[in-house]
């Protein structure tokens, strides 16, 4: 009878200690995902911008358009990214694009000093801040959560209950570029 | 189970908050115990006679403790129906902060707003004390009431990212409902010593002497004095765990641990603001030197930073020169070696 009830506990508690492994994997799963659209809001706001950018520059710089087409390649290309290793790779791809257009338009002083082209310079530069700050939250999430799904006991059942390994918002060779907001120069 | 993230970090020093919480209960009814005893051996009980001649004093102590459980619970509910009530009304009397509104001060207004629109929140009443410490605080009990307090020091000599850092730090008190629970923390701490002060009060009036009754007496008051010094130590336990929370809190707000630690480091030794206990319990930064840290409301600095680093993944630059000269001349502060003055230690992704 007492062998009986000890096995009963020891079944409850497991099951217990099953069920909130599991809600916590929950939780550290959409805290990632939740972290992942704060980026993604970010990125669809500077895919907005390029475009009026790229108007902005045509005016004054019309032979660069081997360099806006690439923005705009880059831009339609991130646009229409779907998973997320797609999409991180298309946005590293698009912030080189721009880098480069920001480089070129140095050498045109009346666009540099157009007001238009001042305020989106302006807002992309704010907008990167943010982006890195979000990407750094990402990553953190991602690491909590790949590690918690490696954690004894959750790594029993973690990978039969659908929890995979997530992968972190690379940004390839170019981090610390990326993590300091472009040097925007007038 | 161990934290290896922001998260889990959160999630663990609430659960810590819930079982310290959970202490009191158990001291209370451990310190009525003591009373009982404490009546029993010095002979104000009218069953003192019968017990010291046929019966265990410790079960009959453990009868009565349990007969006197609704009066104990009453009184604790009555204490913090008041507590509750009162909280606002002795904040703002004793703080003298005054509310301000979007015009007064449009940016440090948005900044507020802007985290609790990304919360879903209601935005608190921002308030502003006049004074050049930096320090700030989260009041309140329940909707409609929260507020949020910064002196005007903080305001002036914070950037916009530490300012904001430090509103979120604020805003998750609020969203944690931290003032509540310390006011439970503060409730139960001071029945708690009210009735072991009561208890040696009685003693000096009337010592008991009668029979084996001065070791029920002694054995008594050493259980009073335990729940008593035990009793402050979790009350202050949980205030730290609080701020922990609440920094975390902050980097899953503003999604920027660098602001929060730099803030920290600005803060550090220019917080001091007069207050009563309750209150400085719920400031930004509150530094007393006590026994080890244990009657501390809030945890060092460096620990606080140290955890941002940890399990945020901040990067700890140390303190940025600042811009104006000191007034009262000082020892250069970037000479003495923290602990922040190495680099962190390679933790997150980023680190």
């Amino acid at each position: 009878m007492i062998g009986l009830l000890i096995v009963v506990a020891i079944v409850v508690v497991l099951g217990f200690m099953l069920v909130g492994t599991y809600n916590r994997l929950v939780g550290l799963r959409q805290n990632a995902n939740q972290a992942f659209a704060d980026i993604d809001v970010q990125l669809k706001q500077r895919q907005d911008l390029v475009p009026n950018l790229v108007e902005t520059v045509k005016g004054y710089a019309a032979h660069e358009s081997g360099t806006l087409e690439a923005v705009t390649r880059a831009r339609n290309a991130a646009a229409s990214a779907g998973s997320v290793e797609d999409k991180v790779a298309a946005e590293n791809v698009l912030s080189g694009a721009l880098r480069q257009l920001f480089a070129v338009s140095e050498a045109y002083p009346d666009l540099k000093a157009n007001a238009g082209f001042m305020q989106l310079q302006g807002e992309l530069g704010d907008l990167e801040n943010k982006l890195a700050a979000a990407r750094r939250y990402f990553n953190n999430a991602v690491s909590e959560f790949n590690a918690s799904i490696q954690q004894f006991p959750a790594v029993l059942f973690a990978a039969a209950m659908g929890f995979q390994q997530r992968t972190f918002f690379d940004l390839g060779e170019n981090r610390a570029a990326a993590e300091t907001a472009p040097q925007v120069k007038f | 189970m161990q934290a290896v993230g922001l998260q889990t970090f959160i999630w663990n020093n609430n659960l810590r908050s819930i079982l310290l919480l959970a202490g009191f209960p158990v001291l209370l009814l451990f310190l009525l115990f003591a009373v009982q005893l404490v009546l029993l051996g010095s002979g104000f009980s009218h069953a003192s006679n019968v017990y010291f001649q046929e019966g265990n004093p410790f079960a009959y102590a453990v009868g009565s403790t349990i007969r006197s459980l609704p009066l104990a619970i009453t009184v604790a509910a009555v204490w913090f129906a008041i507590a509750y009530f009162a909280n606002q009304t002795i904040v703002d009397l004793v703080t003298g902060a005054s509310p301000i509104a979007r015009k007064d001060d449009p940016e440090l207004y948005n900044l507020l707003e802007n985290l609790c629109i990304s919360r879903g929140m209601k935005t608190p009443t921002l308030r502003v004390i006049e004074s050049d410490e930096m320090n700030a605080f989260a009041s309140g009990v329940h909707e409609g009431q929260f507020s949020v307090t910064v002196t005007r020091g903080l305001r002036e000599r914070l950037d916009r990212d530490e300012l904001e850092a430090v509103l979120a730090h604020e805003l998750t008190h609020i969203i944690n409902r931290d003032v509540r629970t310390m006011i439970i923390a503060a409730v139960f701490a001071g029945i708690i010593s009210l009735v072991a002060q009561v208890i040696a009060r009685m003693l000096w009036f009337r010592g008991g002497d009668r029979r084996n009754g001065g070791a029920l007496v002694l054995v008594g008051i050493a259980s009073a004095a335990i729940a008593w010094f035990l009793a402050i130590v979790i009350r202050m336990a949980v205030s730290r765990q609080r701020e922990f929370v609440a920094d975390a809190g902050s980097a899953e707000l503003t999604k920027n641990p660098d602001a929060m630690i730099s803030a920290l480091h600005k803060v550090a030794g220019h917080a001091h603001l007069d207050a009563p206990e309750e209150i400085r319990g719920l400031f930004l930064e509150n530094r007393e030197e006590g026994l080890f840290g244990l009657f501390s409301t809030h945890p060092p600095i460096e620990a606080r930073i140290a955890a941002l680093v940890q399990y945020a993944g901040g990067h700890d630059t140390g303190l940025a020169p600042e811009p104006q000269p000191q007034h009262t001349p000082q020892a250069n502060p970037a000479a003495t070696p923290g602990p922040w003055d190495e680099p962190p230690p390679a933790k997150g992704p980023w680190g």
